[in-house]
């Protein structure tokens, strides 16, 4: 066979061979989740792991004390781990302790690390030591969590954060020492008390209700000192952050951090050794909130059947967008975002799109808890307090000039709900009939406001010429410039020159901590289903001009809003929780150290094999809820990913037909 | 010529030191701490976790003692830790190196002939319609980014034809040959243009040099001629340009590999410039200047290997 057989004959093979499959074939259904992650890990510790990125993992595999029941809506703590949901008990002092009591015969996954326990060893129980173990290392300075501050109220615990330090920086040889005996030596937390191997006490300083959802948080996990000890990155050993020992349905079975994380289901978790129990945790759920049976997230199929419903989970990191929404329709990906640029393709008038729906795809949309505001800077004398009624008109202007709608259509392709207040939907207090009477756009109360407040036509009167504000943002991206411009211009509108200066996020938090600031946006996501978490923003004590670091930007602080806030933070859901948010709310209202503006919503595509998917807004483990047909996936993806073949043969031949003249031309002129 | 690579070498040095002085200077003394903190821990970190930060990593401590520290690390390959996710940096090289080669290595082998064929080709038959249609082709080849031909390749290829994975990489044996062909393919796209145009260049200027004409006058076949006498003694800009690429073999490509996700050191540098990762993004700076001093040392002996004309002194 002559040479160019042998090419054409290896294009044809490499043809009929291409794919764009990016799964081994053994993959084939196999009752596999694949996700995309948009980039790589950075730590799987759970005292540190804050992302969302992070949380995808981290809630797969840490099962926590206490989780969130999967379908009801605003969110109900449900037992994990612990036996029950423990009330809250007050002592002497102000003090309110809760005692979780751990379910019996609990094991972590198998794992080498245990042998540094006892040789042989490949797993142990999970004991409320292991708890206590990991609040001490959210304590510890070494480790760094990022929460550090919300476990503060915890009896000693600052206090031993100290002790652990001083004891680490005077006495030679402590800090060699394994990790859990320095803790011991430490003396460990005072508010955390062991009554046998299965029972915590977590006293506190002062009533904080909204703890138990930090009990149900990765945070908060039950960790194995030997795990921590044995993988310190030493001997070729992983390190702790890459290497979780597992509590929860799921664990690691490949950890490529820049290309692929795999979960495989473990044998130890509790609902497996015990399906007798048949825990809240470890079932489908048979209630949820209206409308759930209707989106076949109670189908009787599944309900009451034990969980996992999937082998594995397979999450690959696509930093880029655009490929990942190609794979996902191509079949590759399960689920996926929408990107901006095909949006008007999959999204028509707020529906999916025909050709998307004759795909079988699903297009649902989740209001997150979030929210995102322009802030003032009440400490500013032209924007804030001190300039007292001219200020709050001045305010009261500016939240009416902007026409939020206008300013989701354009950024959002419209997504998003229109912010009133700060509590978003989903979250106690929040009331979809409330409509605040300055956050509608309507210009022309804007200029009789700013007229009223001395600044007539947007000018000032002591210098003749249009009021000059700043509005300072920690971003110098265009995108965000252009954003903060739309607000700009409608304030421009009223006869207002608002400078932006765009800098570097860090130099922007200076400036914060600086109190240099006259405007800015910001947004807030829910750590927890609380209207506290968001009412806190506002509470005079969270000022950061006070308190450096709190979140309270604004520097807003009112007597009244802070009295009825300290009444609401500990009180349950009920109607005079619900009276008190609505008292702070017209607070917020006529003070307007906000513009609320958007409560984020993110519309996410399903393809039609998945089952159960019911989108949570917070990082929740819904992994274990989740299934899927692998046989329609691979009848999908075949029907999609045919390869074309023919341009191919179409270029060959057209190259081949251009050539040869030339190349005949040639020799016949030479010869 | 030992005397002469020990000058080079020399030279070679100080600009390594020169290079590692400006380093320091554009990272760990422009750069603020404070930033590469959040960065790394994320806008919720309160301030008291952003200090233990800094401390922890050592950004507190005088300039002097972080200078000394700084070139001691790096003149004896004791590489640190990242500064976004701690993990450390020698092992990110190790973990990246494979993935980056098994995508720049085949790009070289496979491009390298392929460019050199063709403009042999394109200069055996110039003056003709192929001649002046390769060196269109070639122009036009080279004035497009590689930006349009990754987005332009994974529609084409992989999201209409079907032929590869839009993007992603697994190094198991029976995929990572799918993986790689798309990225390949458009390394070679992306410098074949400039190739051919080089290499065409130098071959015509060979082609019309005395040898040639007496090697034809006296019986010579033309492929004898074009592949035995013109193609080495064109070896030396060849080598040149080829020398001057390997370094960039190890790096790997910033753009195709953020694109296509392959885990080598070119995302991995593209990371590090996203996550002020300085500790990480001066290793790269470093070894990309390393490799290029020494690769430029080794192209000068080289050139004494190819051509007996050349003596170095």
């Amino acid at each position: 066979m002559s040479l160019r057989r042998w090419a054409l004959a290896g294009l044809c093979l490499a043809l009929v061979h291409c794919t764009n499959n990016p799964y081994p074939e053994s993959d084939e259904g196999a009752r596999v989740r694949y996700q995309a992650l948009s980039g790589p890990i950075k730590t799987l510790d759970p005292a540190v792991s804050y992302s969302t990125l992070e949380h995808a993992i981290t809630a797969q595999v840490y099962e926590t004390l206490l989780e969130y029941h999967y379908l009801k809506r605003p969110y109900e703590l449900i037992p994990g781990l612990a036996l029950a949901v423990p009330p809250p008990r007050r002592s002497p002092g102000g003090r309110v302790a809760y005692a979780f009591e751990l379910r019996p015969d609990m094991r972590y996954q198998q794992d080498p690390c245990f042998a540094l326990g006892g040789e042989g060893r490949t797993t142990r129980e999970i004991l409320a030591a292991d708890v206590a173990f990991e609040l001490m290392r959210i304590a510890d300075p070494e480790v760094g969590s990022p929460v550090v501050t919300t476990f503060t109220k915890i009896v000693g615990f600052s206090e031993f954060a100290q002790r652990l330090a001083e004891r680490r920086e005077s006495e030679p040889g402590f800090a060699d020492q394994r990790i859990d005996r320095q803790y011991a030596l430490a003396g460990g937390i005072e508010g955390v008390r062991l009554h046998g191997d299965h029972e915590l006490e977590i006293v506190l300083t002062e009533p904080y209700p909204q703890l138990l959802y930090w009990f149900a948080m990765p945070f908060t996990a039950p960790v194995p000192w030997e795990a921590v000890v044995f993988y310190d990155g030493n001997d070729g050993r992983d390190f702790f952050r890459e290497h979780p020992i597992s509590t929860g349905p799921f664990e690691i079975a490949e950890f490529s951090k820049h290309s692929r994380i795999v979960l495989a289901r473990n044998q130890n978790w509790y609902g497996v050794l015990h399906p007798e129990w048949r825990a809240p945790g470890t079932i489908y759920p048979s209630e949820g909130e209206v409308g759930d049976a209707e989106q076949g997230w109670l189908d009787p199929d599944y309900v009451g059947r034990p969980l996992p419903f999937l082998d594995r989970m397979e999450f690959r990191v696509e930093k880029e967008d655009i490929p990942l929404f190609n794979k996902f329709l191509q079949g590759y990906y399960d689920a996926s975002g929408i990107v901006m640029e095909s949006f008007d393709k999959v999204v028509v008038e707020g529906r999916l799109s025909p050709e998307m729906s004759a795909r079988g795809m699903r297009l649902v949309k989740t209001v997150e808890p979030s929210v995102f505001y322009i802030g003032f800077n009440m400490h500013d004398p032209v924007v804030g307090t001190p300039g007292g009624v001219r200020s709050r008109k001045l305010r009261q202007a500016m939240s009416l000039a902007i026409d939020v709608e206008e300013y989701k259509r354009i950024f959002s392709n419209g997504r998003g709900v229109s912010a009133q207040s700060p509590v978003p939907p989903g979250i106690y207090g929040y009331d979809p009939e409330y409509r605040n009477p300055y956050r509608s756009y309507d210009p022309e109360r804007a200029r009789a406001l700013l007229d009223e407040a001395g600044y007539v036509g947007g000018i000032d009167p002591q210098t003749g010429r249009p009021l000059k504000l700043s509005y300072d943002i920690g971003d110098t991206s265009t995108r965000t410039r252009l954003t903060v411009q739309f607000f700009v211009d409608a304030w421009k509108q009223l006869g207002l020159d608002v400078t932006i200066d765009a800098t570097n996020y860090n130099r922007f938090r200076e400036k914060v901590r600086e109190g240099s600031y006259q405007i800015f946006q910001w947004g807030w996501i829910a750590d927890y289903p609380d209207p506290e978490n968001f009412l806190f923003l506002l509470w005079g004590e969270m000022a950061t001009a006070k308190n450096p670091g709190a979140p309270n930007t604004a520097n807003f602080s009112d007597p009244r809003f802070d009295e009825l806030f300290l009444e609401m933070k500990d009180l349950p859901n009920g109607p005079r929780r619900r009276a008190l948010i609505r008292r702070m709310t017209t607070i917020l209202e006529r003070e307007r150290p906000w513009i609320e503006l958007v409560h984020r919503e993110s519309y996410a595509l399903y393809h039609e094999w998945l089952r159960n998917v019911k989108p949570a807004g917070l990082s929740l483990p819904t992994g274990k809820y989740v299934d899927l047909e692998p046989e329609l996936r691979s009848e999908q993806r075949l029907a999609w990913n045919r390869p074309i073949t023919w341009p191919a043969y179409a270029l060959a031949i057209a190259g081949v037909a251009v050539v040869i003249p030339g190349i005949v031309t040639f020799f016949r002129e030479r010869q | 010529m030992l005397a002469y690579v020990i000058r080079r070498s020399a030279y070679g040095v100080l600009t390594i030191l020169g290079v590692l002085g400006l380093l320091f200077v554009l990272f760990f003394v422009y750069a603020e701490p404070i930033d590469m903190a959040q960065r790394a821990l994320g806008d919720k970190a309160p301030p008291e976790v952003l200090e233990q930060w800094i401390a922890n990593h050592g950004y507190d401590r005088p300039v002097a003692e972080q200078l000394t520290d700084h070139y001691r690390r790096m003149l004896t390959f004791d590489f640190g830790r990242s500064d976004a996710d701690d993990a450390p940096i020698s092992r990110r090289l190790r973990e990246g190196a494979g993935p980056s080669l098994s995508f720049t290595l085949p790009t070289f082998v496979l491009g390298l002939p392929l460019g050199i064929a063709l403009s042999l080709f394109v200069a055996y038959f110039r003056d003709t319609y192929i001649d002046r249609a390769g060196v269109v082709l070639a122009v036009l080849a080279m004035s497009v980014s590689v930006l349009l031909y990754i987005i332009g390749g994974q529609f084409l290829l992989g999201k209409l034809l079907h032929w590869f994975p839009i993007s992603g990489f697994d190094s198991s044996p029976g995929v990572i040959l799918r993986f790689l062909a798309l990225p390949v393919l458009i390394g070679i796209a992306g410098g074949v243009g400039s190739d051919v145009r080089f290499y065409r260049t130098v071959f015509v200027e060979e082609t019309n040099r005395d040898y040639v004409r007496t090697a034809r006058a006296k019986g010579c076949g033309d492929g004898r001629i074009m592949a035995r006498h013109v193609l080495r003694n064109a070896m030396i800009p060849i080598l040149t340009r080829v020398v001057v690429a390997i370094p960039f073999l190890f790096t790997g490509s910033l753009l195709i590999e953020s694109f296509f996700g392959i885990p080598g050191l070119g995302a991995m540098t593209v990371e590090a410039i996203h996550g002020n990762d300085f500790s990480t993004l001066r290793v790269m700076v470093y070894i990309g200047a390393l490799s290029f001093v020494g690769f430029q040392i080794l192209t000068d002996i080289a050139y004494t290997l190819v051509d007996p004309r050349v003596r170095l002194s």
